[in-house]
């Protein structure tokens, strides 16, 4: 295990923001941490990071490295009046590590960035600015970054972009990556496993497919005349625009999909639906 | 600990701030040479109108010196205040960027690093100090020539060329210890407000505290003589006939002891404190 908080708990004035979470970690996985807005999300983060204390509960993190955690909160804070290699020389210059012209290029390289420009980075993109402070979360080689919310103000090109990444640190950096986000799309198909945080408590937690197969009820299917279908009709489809939306209960949706191809119906898509309220709140389904 | 020193003086290297503050001392130094230069004649004549009756005056009050002297003057509150502003903002911009969240993510100490902003911020006060003093000798000396210095101080006295140019040079020097306990002040006021309006409006009303209560007589000799608006115009007295080196060497000690009671007071605030965006 490389990183493990116990029963942490945290508190401003009256108000408890967390409140006994635990969260364990291992080598060269991605982790998840998904809740709604105010959750307690970055705080955790913070605490992860050393940026704030706890009020009880321990954190461990099992590394030797000079730099055992790396991250971002939020956005990426970064010196605008400074080109990416004079954030890189003074972020390097603070740890004790010399920014040489290799290590910058190798730097920029990973995080895709060209190590060519050389304008100031109040000039960047967010997107590129992301890439920029991931670059300085991995100064000095941390065996686990936290980054809070990456994804938000990103175009989908940038999603895609950033999602890629972080798979390839994992999978040939074995860097654990923990990431947090409120948006459950932007986690399922890169997490190993999931924690969703609700008022400041681990609600579930669990490997992403089996969490996100549990708060599944509903399905959008696509296709040609879905409206002419009878199977459709006797499940109470909701039809939309040129799909429907279907939670079936008396038959599962292999049945379901299996009965509409006998119909001949054409069906170009079926995505499973998160149930949000049920995967944010502390019911089962 | 090195490390971090050099990474904040190439930051305030990079910052136009830096440059403004450099601009706006010389943009003073410029007005008050200027106005010398139109004005200043007319003002000595006002100034000597009844000893003129009395005495003989040889040679041209209006030199280098007196310039020189009336540009010094800008320590009582033009130059605290730009170094407060401009010092203070060191730390407010890194809470405002949120840079400073980025630089407590990287293995660094806080204690060095805060430990870090004040020393350069010493450095910084010290440069722009050396610089006003080597551009006001300077451009004065070559406008305006040498000469005879009269200074007004509970009266009139006056101080032979050469003699002038050394007690304008201890002014310099004692004057900056002055400028470090501002600077100093404002660093850790930037450490308790966070936010850069707030600690600009406190850090201009503690100067103009400090310079009105210089001029209060607490009628207790303790408070007179140990509180710290009462030590930062050790300066001053270079320009009495006989120097009280034992008054402002006291005085400049007590106020370096003053600084770094405020420094350990910023620092185990800042080290106390969560980084908070």
């Amino acid at each position: 295990m490389i990183l493990e908080a116990r029963n942490i708990f945290k508190s401003y004035g009256s108000i408890k923001v967390l409140k006994n979470v635990t969260i364990e970690c291992h080598r060269g996985k991605i982790y998840g941490l998904i809740g709604a807005n105010g959750a307690g999300k970055t705080t955790l983060f913070r605490i992860l990071l050393g940026l704030i204390k706890q009020d009880s509960g321990s954190i461990e993190i099992n590394s030797q490295g000079i730099k055992p955690i790396g991250g971002i909160v939020e956005k990426p804070a970064l010196y605008g009046y400074l080109s990416a290699f004079g954030n890189l020389k003074v972020f390097a210059q603070i740890q004790g590590l010399k920014l040489t012209k290799d290590l910058f290029c190798q730097s920029m390289e990973q995080v895709g960035l060209s190590p060519t420009r050389k304008d100031v980075i109040r000039n960047y993109s967010l997107g590129m600015k992301q890439r920029l402070g991931l670059a300085i979360a991995l100064l000095n080689n941390p065996e686990c970054i936290v980054l809070d919310e990456p994804f938000s103000g990103l175009d989908p090109m940038g999603i895609f972009a950033l999602h890629e990444l972080i798979k390839k640190l994992s999978s040939e950096n074995h860097i654990t990556v923990i990431i947090s986000s409120h948006i459950v799309s932007e986690l399922t198909d890169l997490c190993d496993t999931l924690y969703v945080l609700n008022e400041g408590e681990i609600i579930k937690s669990g490997s992403t497919a089996q969490l996100i197969k549990e708060n599944v009820t509903t399905f959008k299917i696509s296709g040609k005349n879905l409206e002419m279908s009878e199977v459709l009709k006797d499940v109470s489809a909701v039809f939309l625009n040129k799909s429907a939306l279907v939670s079936p209960k008396s038959m599962s949706i292999s049945e379901v999909l299996h009965k509409l191809m006998k119909e001949g119906i054409e069906i170009t898509a079926c995505i499973p639906q998160t149930d949000l309220k049920a995967l944010f709140g502390r019911e089962p389904v | 600990m090195i490390s971090l020193i050099r990474s904040e003086i190439y930051k305030i290297s990079k910052q136009s701030k830096t440059l403004y503050a450099l601009a706006a001392i010389l943009i003073i130094e410029g007005f008050v040479i200027m106005s010398a230069y139109y004005q200043g004649a007319g003002i000595i004549d006002l100034l000597l109108d009844n000893l003129k009756d009395s005495f003989e005056f040889r040679g041209n009050l209006l030199n280098g010196n007196l310039i020189i002297y009336l540009i010094l003057n800008s320590l009582w509150f033009h130059i605290p205040l730009i170094l407060m502003i401009i010092i203070s903002g060191f730390l407010t911009s890194e809470y405002k960027d949120k840079t400073l969240e980025t630089v407590m993510l990287q293995p660094v100490s806080k204690l060095y690093f805060i430990l870090s902003k004040y020393i350069v911020s010493i450095v910084f006060t010290l440069f722009i100090v050396l610089i006003l003093a080597v551009t006001t000798f300077f451009i004065s000396y070559w406008i305006f020539g040498y000469g005879d210095l009269v200074v007004y101080l509970d009266g009139l006295n006056f101080f032979k060329s050469d003699d002038a140019f050394y007690r304008l040079i201890y002014a310099f020097l004692s004057g900056s210890i002055t400028m470090v306990f501002f600077s100093v002040v404002s660093l850790t006021l930037a450490v308790i407000l966070k936010d850069a309006t707030k600690t600009w409006i406190v850090s201009a009303i503690f100067l103009i505290c400090s310079n009105l209560l210089l001029k209060i007589d607490f009628r207790n000799e303790v408070i007179n003589e140990l509180f710290f608006s009462k030590l930062t115009d050790s300066w001053q007295y270079f320009f009495y006939y006989e120097i009280p080196y034992s008054t402002i060497y006291f005085k400049n000690f007590m106020l370096l002891g003053y600084s770094i009671l405020v420094m350990v007071i910023g620092v185990l605030i800042f080290k106390r404190r969560d980084i908070q965006g």
